[in-house]
């Protein structure tokens, strides 16, 4: 098992079990952080092979700009050694929301969305997929 | 308290030449003058033509040098009257002016005339009974009493002329050869003459003026009825307009404000003026003014409990207070006098529920209001009461419909999250991330999942729902958007499903069907055609057949979902589109499933300027048909 590991930001601890469970249960070293704050320490200490991360905390923007952050074209960036680091972002946004995304959008340094309620199968198959694309 | 009609008449006489209008014995003073100079120019003519016809043709001694200069001088003096009365007609000037000029005419005909029957032979004159014309000219011209004194003045002249020339003071000047010999000093036909010209000259100004006493009274019975219809008329207009305003619009200050205006209008008054009772009751607001200066605005508060006239009105009496700056129910009288107000009229605006509030015209002259002025007003606040009881009620269906979709809204988000984790948690359960589950414990789960899988169903479609009502999009937001694209793709998405159940789907698009765009936002659209699809499928059983048909029908582009399925039973047709309605036989086959689906449908296409109908029959099938207008791509509908 290559133990890989990955961060878990989300501020609500019942999704993050539901998301933590069968990440464990396939092998992956799961860290979770509640907030944006927590998770920049995080990714430092913790060095992770990829992140998932909510959109909606504090306010509705910080999770894509801790995304923005991490993958910053910045050469003097605090995050330069994660810029490929993938992110899957968790989704709750409806669709009548006025902030709307979807993954072909250039300007998101995020490789995939996973709509909430999340389904473990599919979470699982797109974590493994973007964990082995890095490999390869 | 009411004045006597006659009063009436004058005063509005006078308001409506200060207004500027002529009215009918105007014109008919304008209309005498310019018909006595056409007279003249015939009576000036004619002295000249009678004096040569004398002098050339009957060969008989006269002093004809003063009898032609007589006849010229007719014609220049009334040739300055004409050119008088040219620009007098031009510039509009008041009636005194006209009388002036009646009086001069007057004037110098008799002047004229006198010294015309002086030189023509005094008392034996054959022009003497000419004076007779005159008189009868003056008693159409001036009351009864002036033309009498005219006419006592003609026989004064012509018996001074013929005693002064008798008495041999004043040379008798005559035809010669007219008479045979002068008869100026026989007693006897002086005597008779005189008696006889006196007595006709009377007579005829007794004649003269009571006809046109008669006719002139007529007239004004005319004049007043015409005034009185024309105010009747433009009355009946101004309740006709406000009807008209109030049916227009739920605007309520654009109805006030249009209200007040036509008031003013109609009455012919300075201002109008609406205040309503605020919100706590204690307050009259001015909602809507017309011709009523800021500064008056201005004067303080008018408290509805205090102020007397307020109190009034507001009990549902429509006062008059014909001298405003003395009456001891206003209550800014200096104010009042300071902007010009002399009178006043206030009606009472009820509503359903009470007062609302007063409607109040303001004239510039005292005693202003009158005669049916208080119905008129009445009547116009009446209508004024039913614009605003309405606005007000839609308002509050606006607010309430508002906060009804924001709590939705609210409140779905905030059931979304939770459902939205239980699910992830039960999902996480179910798939064995968390230990072993046993055969019911999974059967358990999948009940627990099925339950909130349709609550988060249902809260995605609240949501829908709420978003349509509270986010009107403008419609620069909406973007051309090719409708069989997009029907391509729904249909798409069906096909597998439908496969599987056995349900075979047809997609047709008429000729010309491929370029047809529409304004509406792409996700509406798919949401729409989406859910007709689905249900399409979902009630139709193995074996049917789904039929989508893309069409042109008058400048509207037309979506046909047609199928096979259950079909809708006829009392349930009326209730299809409201909102968490399903129809019994749906339920029956489809347990799950929010009844919100069409009601969004319908609201959707509404945001987009179409309709959505339905026909069904009962275990036969169901269509539906969609309308939306077409646009050409530059953004214009289609030509029609």
């Amino acid at each position: 098992m290559s133990h890989k590991r990955i961060l878990l930001i989300d501020d609500d601890p019942d999704l993050r079990l539901a998301i933590r469970l069968p990440l464990e249960s396939a092998g992956y070293a799961v860290v979770e952080a509640r907030n944006v704050s927590e998770a920049r320490a995080a990714v430092k200490e913790v060095r992770p092979d990829l992140i998932i991360l909510d959109v909606m905390m504090d306010t509705t923007t910080a999770g894509f700009q801790f995304a923005l952050d991490l993958h910053s074209p910045d050469a003097a960036s605090e995050f330069r050694v994660h810029r490929q680091t993938p992110i899957i972002m968790l989704t709750a946004i409806h669709s009548t929301t006025p902030l709307r995304f979807s993954p072909d959008e250039d300007y998101l340094p995020v490789q995939a969305f996973i709509e909430k309620p999340v389904e473990p199968e599919a979470l699982l198959a797109k974590v493994h997929e973007l964990l082995t694309d890095r490999e390869s | 308290m009411k004045l006597p009609s006659s009063t009436n008449l004058g005063e509005e006489d006078v308001t409506a030449s200060n207004l500027g209008h002529r009215n009918l014995v105007e014109a008919e003073l304008v209309a005498s003058n310019a018909w006595l100079i056409r007279v003249r120019w015939m009576a000036g003519i004619g002295v000249l033509f009678s004096t040569w016809i004398v002098q050339n043709i009957l060969n008989l001694q006269a002093p004809f040098a003063i009898l032609y200069s007589i006849g010229a001088s007719i014609l220049l003096y009334n040739l300055i009257f004409y050119i008088v009365e040219q620009r007098l007609t031009r510039s509009t000037a008041p009636s005194p002016s006209f009388a002036r000029q009646a009086m001069w005419q007057v004037g110098l005909d008799w002047l004229a005339m006198t010294l015309l029957i002086h030189y023509s032979g005094g008392i034996e004159s054959p022009a003497i009974f000419y004076f007779i014309f005159h008189i009868i000219i003056a008693s159409i011209f001036f009351a009864p009493r002036i033309a009498f004194g005219f006419a006592l003045l003609a026989c004064g002249l012509v018996t001074g002329i013929s005693l002064l020339e008798y008495l041999g003071i004043l040379p008798h000047e005559a035809i010669h050869g007219y008479l045979e010999q002068p008869l100026y000093q026989n007693n006897l036909y002086l005597v008779g003459v005189l008696i006889f010209f006196s007595s006709s000259g009377l007579i005829a100004a007794y004649l003269a003026s009571t006809i046109i006493e008669r006719l002139r009274q007529r007239e004004e019975e005319v004049v007043t009825l015409s005034e009185r219809l024309q105010r009747a008329t433009k009355r009946l207009q101004a309740v006709n307009e406000s009807a008209r305003i109030v049916g227009s619009t739920l605007d309520l200050s654009q109805v006030l404000n249009r209200l007040v205006q036509t008031t003013a209008e109609a009455m012919g008054v300075q201002a109008c003026s609406i205040r309503l009772i605020d919100k706590t009751g204690q307050r009259l607001e001015p909602v809507a003014i017309y011709g009523l200066s800021q500064e008056y605005l201005n004067k303080g508060p008018v408290d509805a409990i205090i102020n007397p006239l307020a109190r009034e009105v507001l009990s549902g009496k429509t006062v008059n207070i014909p001298d405003a700056p003395s009456s001891p129910l206003i209550q800014y009288p200096e104010e009042a006098q300071k902007e010009g107000i002399r009178s006043m009229l206030s009606a009472p605006l009820i509503g359903k529920s009470g007062p609302l509030g007063i409607l109040r015209s303001y004239a510039l002259e005292p005693n202003r209001f009158i005669g049916d002025d208080e119905q008129f007003l009445a009547a116009i606040a009446a209508q004024g009461s039913i614009a605003i009881d309405n606005a007000l009620a839609y308002q509050a269906i606006e607010e309430l419909d508002s906060a009804k979709s924001q709590f939705v809204r609210i409140v779905t988000h905030e059931l979304r999250s939770p459902v939205s984790v239980a699910l992830s948690l039960l999902r996480t359960m179910q798939g064995g991330y968390a230990g072993e589950v046993s055969g019911q414990q999974q059967e358990l789960i999948s009940r627990a999942l099925r339950r909130l899988e349709f609550l988060h169903k249902l809260i995605d479609d609240l949501l829908d729902l709420a978003a349509g009502k509270t986010e009107v999009k403008p419609d620069e937001e909406f973007e051309l958007i090719e409708l069989g694209e997009v029907l391509h793709q729904v249909v798409r998405r069906y096909e597998v499903s439908a496969q599987e159940k056995g349900i075979k789907i047809d997609l047709h698009c008429t000729t010309g069907a491929e370029g047809m765009h529409v304004k509406a936002t792409r996700e509406g659209l798919d949401r729409t055609l989406n859910n007709l699809l689905s249900n399409a499928v979902k009630y139709t059983l193995p074996g049917g057949l789904v039929s989508v048909t893309l069409t042109e029908i008058n400048s509207e582009a037309q979506v046909i979902i047609e199928d096979t399925g259950i079909g809708i039973p006829e009392e349930s047709l009326g209730h299809l589109f409201e909102e968490f309605y399903r129809a019994p036989n749906a339920k029956a086959l489809e347990n799950e499933g929010t009844g919100l689906g069409l009601t969004i449908v319908k609201d959707t296409l509404i945001r987009f300027g179409g309709r959505i109908t339905v026909t069904s029959k009962l275990n036969e099938g169901s269509t539906f048909t969609l309308f939306l207008p077409l646009e050409t791509l530059h953004g214009n509908k289609p030509g029609r």
